[in-house]
């Protein structure tokens, strides 16, 4: 599906979608799939097969049903190797939109399990799912905060860092090879790179004062980093892989924060509390500084991610609730895409454009969430015991 | 310049020459503005934190004693990096002890409550830790002495969820390094 049709969706509004009770025709909204012919015993098929299952309704685009437009056969078996075979049939129009096999060891059954549900997405609605993706985020379970990297489901979960300090703000580089991040590991919050293959650490910024990692430009060659060596913190831009700084703001009266990239790297979008101490906004920039103010509603406007869609993600507080809203930079429009039941705050868009992960505050605890932005209801990613924080979706 | 952003740059003046008391520091930076491409009734925001470059970490590495908590934290409105005129002789105090021990330096925390966002924060708590850098400039220390390091809402003081924890939590600690 081309991106322009899938906005179109979008402004048709979610309750719509959410209403809609049967779909047998893949017309952008919920195709029905039978999964029933899709076959799988023992421990390393049993985990493959339902891990499927769950993606594809999670997924949101596909309701699980025996009279269905699309039918899955095949199986999954072996014993030293996992083996797949998978075909798709489009009942309407009787033909194979998919017929492939996989083989994979049977500790990766999840990974191929992800794998496989995106290639019948790509099947039957013709662009990339979320399922391959991971996430990156923070957790304090071991009393400290560090880094976790995990699927898309939550499963595979595993700690990155153990610096025994403060970890903040984990941002994806383009590849998904490497994660740039805030560290207090050496008493003072400075901005890392970690290769997440070699597990080697380089530092990008450690100058006076705070060194906060913002977003990384989609061609992957630059970071955006909140500096206050100056006098105060400001937004700054630094080549990855060479020396140089080039400061993008002047606010001695304000404050930035969260700065992220538009998809085409030509503008930034950031928070500062420019309008007043009390409240933070967003505010849009291009690399020679020159910016706009975003937001007028809500007293703190905070967390910016810019869409592969061109909506902006982020956190708004109104009536005492902060929320995860979508706002178009272009037209303005601007609405809300979490439940109002409880504080949601840190928004990352998930790379379909559709959903978007974030924390959901409960109780005194924070977890992180898959929301829909066409209506599913939201998915908890992350296992009971600690809290989860700031999360930042990778595509591969 | 409009009326109303003249408006606005006197009222700047105004609150700079409040938190200071300070007449020539006024003059020297209080109608200091630095262009962002913003118009400028956009700009009356929150006071100016700029007391220029920091200080080199490298001479803090150097100190042999670190003492903490021996001087009382400044304390800060919600959402706000302005040192209330209440606090200011807590800073005070801090600045007659640097006078008379020259070879001590200062690093400044800075803090906030839980509420609002961790990035945010980080800056928020900065900008506090900045603006009583300022006020211990214009009192006379040497910015040299001084580094700041702000922890956002990460380190509160009263583990509490209400007005009272939070108010303890948004801060400035002052931590002196010995040489």
């Amino acid at each position: 599906m081309k991106s322009t049709s899938f906005l179109l969706l979008m402004f048709l509004g979610w309750s719509a979608i959410a209403q809609e009770v049967v779909v047998s025709k893949p017309t952008g909204t919920k195709a029905s799939l039978d999964l029933s012919g899709f076959t799988g015993t023992g421990p390393a098929p049993g985990v493959f097969r339902q891990t499927l299952e769950a993606d594809l309704l999670r997924s949101g685009w596909f309701t699980l049903t025996r009279q269905a437009a699309y039918v899955v056969r095949g199986s999954c078996g072996g014993g030293a190797s996992l083996a797949v075979e998978c075909q798709v049939t489009d009942v309407v129009k009787s033909s194979l939109v998919l017929s492939k096999s996989y083989t994979d060891t049977p500790a990766n059954a999840q990974r191929l399990a992800h794998k496989t549900a995106d290639d019948i997405i790509m099947a039957v609605k013709g662009f990339r799912g979320i399922c391959s993706g991971r996430i990156v985020m923070v957790g304090n379970r071991t009393g400290n905060k560090e880094l976790y990297v995990c699927d898309s489901d939550g499963g595979n979960l595993r700690q990155l860092t153990s610096d025994r300090s403060i970890s903040l703000s984990p941002q994806w580089t383009p590849s998904g090879a490497q994660i740039v991040y805030t560290s207090y590991r050496r008493g003072y919050p400075d901005a890392y790179l970690i290769d997440l293959a070699s597990g080697a650490r380089s530092c990008l910024a450690n100058y006076s004062g705070m060194n906060m990692a913002g977003g990384v430009s989609p061609n992957g060659s630059e970071v955006l980093l909140v500096l206050s060596r100056d006098g105060n913190p400001e937004v700054y831009i630094k080549p990855l892989a060479a020396t140089g700084l080039t400061r993008l703001t002047h606010t001695p009266r304000a404050g930035e924060a969260s700065p992220a990239w538009s998809p085409d790297g030509s503008k930034i979008v950031y928070v500062s509390d420019l309008a007043g101490a009390g409240s933070p906004q967003l505010y849009i920039m291009d690399r020679a500084g020159s910016s706009r103010r975003l937001t007028s509603r809500g007293r703190e406007n905070v967390s910016p991610d810019w869409g592969p869609n061109g909506w902006i993600a982020y956190s708004s507080k109104r009536g005492g609730l902060y929320g995860v809203y979508i706002i178009n930079p272009t037209t303005q429009e601007d609405r809300a895409v979490s439940p109002s039941d409880t504080h949601y705050e840190e928004p990352a868009w998930a790379s379909d454009g559709r959903h978007i992960v974030c924390t959901r505050r409960e109780g005194r605890g924070s977890r992180i969430y898959l929301l829909d932005t066409m209506g599913d209801p939201p998915v908890c990613l992350t296992p009971n015991g600690g809290d989860w924080f700031s999360p930042a979706w990778c595509s591969k | 310049m409009t009326m109303r952003s003249f408006v606005s740059t006197l009222l700047v003046c105004a609150m700079a020459v409040s938190m200071t008391g300070c007449k020539s520091w006024f003059s020297k930076k209080g109608s200091k503005t630095t262009g962002t491409g913003l118009p400028e009734n956009d700009t009356i925001g929150g006071l100016s934190t700029e007391g220029g470059s920091l200080a080199d970490r490298k001479d803090f590495a150097t100190g042999n004693s670190v003492m903490a908590g021996q001087f009382e934290a400044v304390r800060f409105a919600f959402d706000s990096a302005q040192v209330d005129e209440s606090e200011r002789a807590k800073t005070e105090a801090i600045s007659e002890y640097l006078k008379s021990n020259a070879s001590t330096l200062v690093t400044l925390e800075g803090h906030c409550d839980e509420r609002g966002s961790a990035e945010y924060n980080v800056s928020l708590g900065e900008r506090r830790a900045l603006a009583v850098r300022s006020y211990l400039m214009n009192l006379g220390i040497d910015g040299a002495r001084i580094q700041t390091k702000s922890f956002g809402s990460e380190r509160p003081k009263d583990p509490g969820h209400d007005e009272s924890a939070w108010s303890v939590n948004r801060r400035v600690e002052f931590v002196l390094i010995k040489q």
